[in-house]
């Protein structure tokens, strides 16, 4: 198999808007089921008094980081066709800031 | 909508692994990870773009979105905050959490959640173009795949969450 399968060609643009849209079903369902539909429960991690919002970050970081790079490693995902975030740290930095400020703010 | 107890959220462990295989999932059939803040991004700039189009292809940032595409619309990161909103009111259905309501803490008025939610997320728009990303584009996308920069944005955004959360402690509390 090579992916990701899109950038190598196996399904058109329009089938990816389709994929694209089933993936946001499952990312906006796993989202509810974590509790971040409530704004309360998001922003209790700033008050030290529920971190389900770091424990469910973290352990999808960690099970898509090792799924990823084990991937990457058995040349089965071709890094160069997948988009990886580049690094501008001051513009990242400030617009981290300004956000995490809006975050608790705003409550999303 | 029957009067029952909602449903309790999972384990944050659970929910965590579903959408660490979610954003695996992103990765191995598009080739790039889950994203939201670009889809109100690109919404925003093809409304613009409908009222002053000279304004928008004047930028050079804006009319990016534009170039060699039919619209800025036509785009997987539109599908999926589409698909982000049924899965969620799936998810919140089946939990009997679906109701309509406005979270908040027992100090302070509707009106004033309202002004906060606005200010607040006017200041995470602003915050997600000039660090090109969100929560999900940067912190969880850019986390899993080691990006540097996406790591320094993740600890800016805890560190101005928390910096920012005692003055509007009231809110919340």
């Amino acid at each position: 198999m090579s992916f990701p399968l899109g950038p190598n060609g196996a399904f058109s643009a329009n089938i990816g808007l389709l994929l694209a849209f089933f993936i946001g079903v499952g990312f906006g369902f796993f989202l509810e089921k974590a509790g971040f539909s409530s704004a309360r429960k998001l922003t209790a991690q700033f008050y030290f008094r529920d971190f389900a919002v770091l424990k469910v970050m973290f352990t999808a970081i960690v099970v898509a980081g090792l799924g990823f790079w084990l991937l990457v490693g058995l040349g089965a995902l071709d890094l160069s066709l997948t988009y990886i975030n580049p690094t501008f740290l001051l513009p990242q930095i400030i617009g981290g800031l300004i956000l995490g400020i809006g975050f608790v703010i705003g409550g999303y | 909508m029957r009067e029952s107890k909602p449903k309790p959220y999972w384990s944050p462990y659970l929910a965590g692994l579903g959408l660490g295989l979610v954003l695996l999932l992103s990765y191995v059939i598009l080739g790039e990870g889950l994203g939201a803040s670009g889809a109100f991004a690109r919404l925003e700039y093809t409304v613009l773009h409908a009222i002053f189009p000279k304004h928008v292809e004047s930028s050079p940032y804006m009319s990016e979105y534009f170039a060699g595409v039919a619209s800025p619309l036509a785009d997987s990161m539109i599908f999926t905050v589409i698909g982000v909103f049924v899965g969620g009111f799936i998810s919140g259905l089946a939990a009997g959490r679906f109701k309509k309501a406005v979270d908040k803490g027992p100090r302070i008025s509707q009106g004033g959640r309202f002004a906060f939610a606005f200010i607040g997320g006017t200041l995470m728009g602003a915050g997600a173009r000039i660090a090109r990303g969100c929560t999900s584009g940067q912190a969880l996308s850019g986390g899993a795949t080691l990006a540097l920069g996406s790591w320094a944005f993740m600890f800016a955004v805890f560190g101005g969450g928390y910096a920012a959360a005692y003055f509007i402690r009231r809110q919340w509390l």
